[in-house]
C-alpha cells in the first residue's frame, strides 16, 4: 500500500474513533417495547399504550421461599420484605407481615368523612344508642380487651370497618403471620418494582437486588428464591436473546473470516473487508444518537443484522480486482449496479421511517446511512488502500468448470408463471392466520416458567393481566367522581362472579364533594353530647367515657377535604399513587381487577358509565399492530414503485428491468408460500427481513445483469456472489437454529431468501456467455 | 363436653362489672362453643382460623384469626386448656403451678410482646381434676373472671372482684351461693 494509502486508512481510524466516542456521549439505549407500537391516535389507544407494562398488575414480582423449615422461612420472609421496604427498586412489598391498611393515626379524624358508615342512616341518637348497645356487649365478649383501647375514641369501630373494606376479599394461607402456599412449604411474597414490566434492564437491577438480599439474609440455610411475573420473564428472554445473539455473532464472525481468506487468501482483504461494515455501524448509530432521544436494543440488534448486508459491497470489489488494473478503475466499473442496489435498499427501508413506529422509524434510520456509508467507503477508500491483486478469480479453473455447467443448465421460465399460481394455492388452501398479530408470541415465555406463575398467582389473588378500568378526568377530583360513580357497579359485579375482586383509589380516598356532603351530615358537638348523655343513663359505661369520640366528631366537620397529596409519607400513598396519577396534564385513575370471568360483562359496564375505559390490552394492542400493519404494507407498495423507477433510471430498458426483480418477486412469493405451508404466521419481524432478503435479491441479479455476456467478467461476478451468497447464508442459516423466536424468524426467511434470490438471479438473469 | 359458666367483665370503662351466664361447649369436631344465654344471647363459635358470632336479632360478625394473631394465640390456649395438652400451652406462655393439698393454681404469662400489651397473665384455679375458675388479667388491672361448671351466684347484691378471687383461691363453690 502507498504512503497515501496508509494516511487514507489512518484518518479514516480517527474518524471512525471520534464517531465511538460521539456514540458513547450521546447514545441511550432503552427497552421500552412500546418504542414498537404505533404513536396513539385516540384516547383509548394513548391509555393503552401507557398501561402496558406499566400498570401495578404488570409490575408485580411474585415470589416464593422454599426448600427448608417453614418457621426458617417465615423469618426469612420477614428479614426480606423489611430489607426489599429499603430498597430504591421497590414499591409495596407484601408478605402479610403488616398491620392490615388503615388510615395514620394523624389523619384519623378523616375516618368520619372516609366511612360510608353513616351514608344510608345518619349518626343521630337512634343510631348512636344501638351502636353503645353493642359496644356493651362486646364488653363481656372474648374481644373485649382489644377493643378497650380505642372504644373512647371509635365507638362505632370504623377503624375496624375500614380495615375490614380494605382488606382484600381472598389472601393467602398464613403461617407464623407471613403469607404461605397452601401446603406449607413455601412463604410468599409481593413485591411491586418501580421499574416497568417491559423495562428488562430495570427489572434485572431489581432482580439483582432481590437476589443479593436473599443471598446476604439465607446464611447458612438451604432455602431457595423463585421468582415470577411480568417483569421477570422481560429479564429472562433479553438476557437469553442477548446470549445467544452474543454467541451467533461471534460464530458469524469467524465463520466469515475463514471465508474470506478462502476466497481471496490475503489477509489484508479480510481486514480491510470489515471496514466497510464497521464504517456503516458507527455512521449508523451516530446518526441515530443524533436523531432520537433513545434507541430501543431491538433496534440494534436488528439493525445491525440488516447492516451485515453491506458486508458484500467489499466482496464485489475484490472479486472484480485484477492485477493490472488500478482498483480505484475497477470500483468505477462495479459501482453502476452497486450504487442501484444500495439506492433501492435504501428507498425500502425509508418506507419504515415514515411507519409511524419509533422503533422502525430508528431501524431505517440506522439501515439507510449504514448501507449509504457502506457502498462510499467502498466506493471512494477501500480502491486506494487496497493491496494489489495478485491473481484475477476469472482465471480460477474450478471457477471456469463451474461457470461451464451452470451455462448448460437449462432457463427455467415456466417458474414465472408457476410460482405465483403456487403461492396463490397455498393462501387459498391456508387463509386464516396469515399475520401474526401477538407481539408476545416472538418472545415466548418457556412453559416452566409459565406454570410456575400460573401455580404462584392462583396462591397470591394478583390483580388481572389483561383486563383493566381506566378512570380519567380533569382533575384528580374529577376521576375520583367518576370511580365512585361506577363503585356499585362494580361492587354488584362482585357479588355476582363476574369478577372475584376489584380495587380503586376512591375505596381509600372518596372525592372531595363526598366528603363534604359526609361532613354536614354529622351531629354537632353539644348535639352529640347530649345524645351520649341520655343514652349512657341506661348502658354500664362510665358518663364522660366517649368525649375522645366527640373531639374527632368534631374535628371532623371542619377539615379540608382529604387529598393525594395529604397522604403521602402514609401506608395508604403508595397503594394510592400506583392507581390514581397525573400523566401529560390529564388524570388516570385504574380499576385493578381480580379474576375475570366475564370480560364482555366488564367492557358492557364501562361503556354504561362516562369517562371509563375497558382496556383488553392483548386485544388492543394485538388490534393496534394489525391497524399499523396495513399502513406499513402501504408504504412499502409506494417504496416498491419507486424502486422500480430508480432501477428504470439505472437501466433504461423494461426487458432489462424486468429480468432484475423477476428474481427478487420470485423469491418473495417462494419465502411466503413456504412459510405459510408450514402454517408460520408472520410478522412484523418477517416482512422486515422479506425487505432485506428482496434486497439481496436485486443485488445478486443487478450484478448478474450487469456482467452482460463478457466471459471473464461473468466468472469474477460468480465468484463474488458465490462469496456474497455463502457468507450470507452462513450467517442466517445460524440464526435460524435460535431458540429465541425473533432471531429465529429472521434467519429462516433470509436463508430462504439468499438460496433462492441466487439461483433464479443465476438461472433467469444472468445471459448466457 | 359442655358446661356452665359465669363471666365477670371489671373495666374502667365500666361504672360497674358486666356478668354474663351461659354454655361452654367444646365440640368433637374442635370448635369451641360460648353461648350466651343471660342477659342476652349471643353465640360464639371459634374454629382453628375463624371466630363467628352472633347475636340474637344482629348481624353475624366474623374474624378471621390469620388477621387477629393475638386472638389466635388466646383461643389456642384455651384449646390446650381443654385438652389437657400442656405443650402447646408452654410455647406462648411461661407456666407456674402452684399446689397446695388439692387446690392448684396455674398461672399462664405470655411470652409474645404484642400480647403482654393486652393481658399480664392468666391464672386457672381448680381443685383434683377440674379447673373451676379462669381469670384474665390485664395490665392495666382489668379484667375477666369466669366461673366454670359452679352453680350461678346470684346477680344482685353482685359480689366484688376481692370476693370472687377469694373464692376461686379457695376452691369453688364460691361466695354467695
Amino acid at each position: 500500500m502507498k504512503r497515501r494509502g496508509w494516511l487514507l486508512l489512518g484518518g479514516w481510524c480517527v474518524l471512525l474513533l471520534a464517531g465511538v466516542a460521539w456514540i458513547e456521549s450521546g447514545l441511550k439505549v432503552s427497552a421500552d417495547l412500546r418504542l414498537f407500537m404505533p404513536a396513539p391516535r385516540t384516547e383509548e389507544q394513548r391509555l393503552l399504550v401507557q398501561n402496558i407494562g406499566e400498570s401495578p398488575a404488570s409490575r408485580l414480582l411474585l415470589v416464593a421461599l422454599g426448600n427448608d423449615e417453614p418457621a426458617t422461612l417465615a423469618a426469612l420472609s420477614r428479614s426480606l420484605s423489611a430489607r426489599l421496604r429499603q430498597h430504591p427498586e421497590f414499591g409495596l412489598v407484601a408478605n402479610g407481615d403488616q398491620a392490615p391498611l388503615a388510615i395514620p393515626e394523624v389523619l384519623l379524624p378523616y375516618r368520619y368523612l372516609i366511612t360510608d358508615s353513616f351514608d344510608a342512616a345518619p349518626l343521630d341518637r337512634v343510631r348512636l344508642a344501638a351502636e353503645l348497645e353493642e359496644r356493651a356487649a362486646d364488653m363481656a365478649s372474648p374481644a373485649a380487651s382489644l377493643l378497650e383501647e380505642w372504644l373512647p375514641r371509635d365507638p362505632t369501630l370504623e377503624m375496624l370497618h375500614l380495615a375490614n373494606l380494605w382488606q382484600p376479599r381472598a389472601e393467602p394461607h398464613q403461617f407464623d403471620g407471613v403469607w404461605f402456599s397452601a401446603d406449607g412449604r413455601r412463604a410468599l411474597l409481593l413485591v411491586e418494582t418501580h421499574a416497568a414490566a417491559f423495562d428488562p434492564d430495570g427489572q434485572t437491577l431489581a432482580l439483582d437486588a432481590l437476589r443479593a438480599e436473599f443471598q446476604q439474609l439465607r446464611g447458612s440455610s438451604p432455602a431457595t428464591l423463585t421468582v415470577s411475573g411480568s417483569g421477570y420473564f422481560s429479564s429472562v428472554i433479553k438476557n437469553r436473546t442477548q446470549s445467544e445473539a452474543t454467541w451467533f455473532g461471534t460464530a458469524a464472525t469467524l465463520g466469515m473470516i475463514a471465508l474470506m481468506w478462502a476466497a481471496y487468501r490475503r489477509f489484508g482483504f479480510t481486514l480491510l473487508g470489515a471496514l466497510p461494515l464497521l464504517s456503516a455501524a458507527l455512521a449508523g448509530l451516530a446518526v441515530v444518537a443524533a436523531l432520537f432521544d433513545s434507541v430501543h436494543g431491538i433496534t440494534l440488534a436488528f439493525g445491525f443484522t440488516l447492516i451485515g448486508v453491506a458486508q458484500d459491497y467489499p466482496i464485489h470489489l475484490f472479486s472484480h480486482l485484477r492485477p493490472g488494473q488500478d482498483p480505484v478503475i475497477t470500483a468505477r466499473r462495479v459501482w453502476p449496479p452497486l450504487a442501484t442496489g444500495v439506492a433501492s435498499t435504501c428507498i425500502a427501508y425509508l418506507a419504515f421511517l415514515v411507519s409511524g413506529v419509533t422503533g422502525l422509524a430508528q431501524l431505517a434510520c440506522l439501515t439507510v446511512t449504514g448501507l449509504a456509508v457502506a457502498g462510499l467507503t467502498t466506493r471512494f477508500l477501500l480502491p486506494r488502500i487496497v493491496p494489489p491483486s495478485e491473481r484475477d478469480p476469472a482465471d480460477s479453473a474450478p471457477l471456469a468448470r463451474l461457470d461451464a455447467r451452470i451455462g448448460r443448465l437449462p432457463r427455467p421460465y415456466f417458474l414465472l408463471i408457476l410460482v405465483p399460481l403456487a403461492a396463490v394455492a397455498v393462501l387459498l388452501l391456508r387463509p386464516v392466520g396469515f399475520w401474526q398479530n401477538d407481539l408476545s408470541k416472538l418472545t415466548p415465555v418457556p412453559t416452566e416458567l409459565l406454570r410456575e406463575d400460573a401455580a404462584l398467582r392462583r396462591e397470591m389473588a394478583t390483580p388481572d393481566l389483561r383486563y383493566l378500568l381506566v378512570a380519567s378526568g380533569a382533575s384528580e377530583d374529577a376521576v375520583l367522581t367518576r370511580l365512585e360513580a361506577l363503585d356499585p357497579s362494580l361492587s354488584t359485579a362482585a357479588a355476582a362472579g363476574t369478577i372475584a375482586d376489584y380495587d380503586h383509589a376512591a375505596r381509600y380516598l372518596p372525592s372531595a364533594d363526598l366528603q363534604r356532603r359526609r361532613q354536614a351530615a354529622l351531629p354537632e358537638a353539644t348535639e352529640l353530647r347530649s345524645a351520649l348523655q341520655e343514652t349512657l343513663a341506661a348502658l354500664p359505661f362510665e358518663n364522660e367515657l366517649f368525649e375522645p369520640f366527640v373531639q374527632d366528631v368534631a374535628k371532623a366537620r371542619d377539615l379540608p377535604p382529604l387529598t393525594r397529596a395529604a397522604l403521602s409519607d402514609t401506608p395508604l400513598a403508595l397503594r394510592v399513587a400506583s392507581e390514581l396519577f397525573q400523566r401529560e396534564g390529564h388524570w388516570y385513575g385504574l380499576v385493578s381487577l381480580f379474576g375475570v370471568h366475564d370480560p364482555a360483562a366488564m367492557a358492557a359496564l364501562a361503556a354504561a358509565h362516562p369517562g371509563i375505559t375497558f382496556l383488553d390490552l392483548k386485544s388492543a394492542s394485538e388490534q393496534l399492530v394489525a391497524a399499523q400493519r396495513s399502513y406499513i404494507i402501504l408504504c412499502l407498495g409506494v417504496a416498491a414503485l419507486l424502486l422500480v423507477v430508480v432501477i428504470w433510471i439505472a437501466l433504461r430498458r423494461w426487458s432489462r428491468v424486468l429480468r432484475v426483480l423477476a428474481p427478487m418477486v420470485l423469491t418473495t412469493l417462494v419465502i411466503i408460500a413456504l412459510l405459510r405451508a408450514c402454517g408460520v404466521s408472520l410478522s412484523l419481524f418477517h416482512l422486515v427481513s422479506l425487505v432485506l432478503a428482496a434486497g439481496l435479491g436485486l443485488d445478486y441479479a443487478l450484478f448478474f445483469e450487469h456482467a452482460a455476456d463478457d466471459a471473464a467478467e461473468q466468472r469474477r461476478t460468480l465468484h463474488a456472489l458465490l462469496v456474497c451468497s455463502l457468507s450470507t447464508l452462513m450467517v442466517f442459516a445460524l440464526l435460524a437454529l435460535s431458540t429465541v423466536p425473533i432471531l429465529q424468524a429472521i434467519g429462516i426467511t433470509v436463508s430462504l431468501g439468499v438460496i433462492s434470490n441466487f439461483l433464479l438471479a443465476l438461472l433467469l438473469t444472468r445471459e448466457r456467455a | 363436653m359442655t358446661t356452665g359458666f359465669v363471666e365477670y367483665r371489671f373495666s374502667h370503662l365500666l361504672k360497674k362489672p358486666l356478668r354474663v351466664s351461659g354454655q361452654l361447649e367444646y365440640r368433637a369436631d374442635g370448635v369451641m362453643v360460648r353461648k350466651v344465654e343471660s342477659p342476652y344471647q349471643e353465640t360464639t363459635e371459634a374454629t382453628a382460623d375463624q371466630v363467628r358470632m352472633t347475636r340474637a336479632g344482629k348481624t353475624t360478625r366474623t374474624v378471621s384469626l390469620q388477621r387477629a394473631p393475638q386472638l389466635r394465640v388466646l383461643l389456642g390456649s384455651f384449646r390446650a386448656l381443654l385438652e389437657g395438652r400442656l405443650q402447646p400451652l408452654a410455647t406462648d406462655f411461661e407456666l407456674e403451678l402452684r399446689e397446695e393439698a388439692a387446690l392448684w393454681t396455674l398461672s399462664l404469662t405470655p411470652r409474645d410482646d404484642k400480647l403482654r400489651k393486652y393481658l399480664a397473665r392468666i391464672e386457672v384455679f381448680g381443685r383434683g381434676g377440674q379447673p373451676g375458675c379462669l381469670e384474665a388479667v390485664e395490665p392495666d388491672g382489668d379484667g375477666t373472671l369466669t366461673l366454670l361448671g359452679a352453680p350461678a351466684p346470684p346477680a344482685t347484691p353482685p359480689p366484688s372482684r376481692a370476693e370472687l378471687e377469694r373464692a376461686c383461691r379457695a376452691g369453688l363453690p364460691g361466695p354467695a351461693t
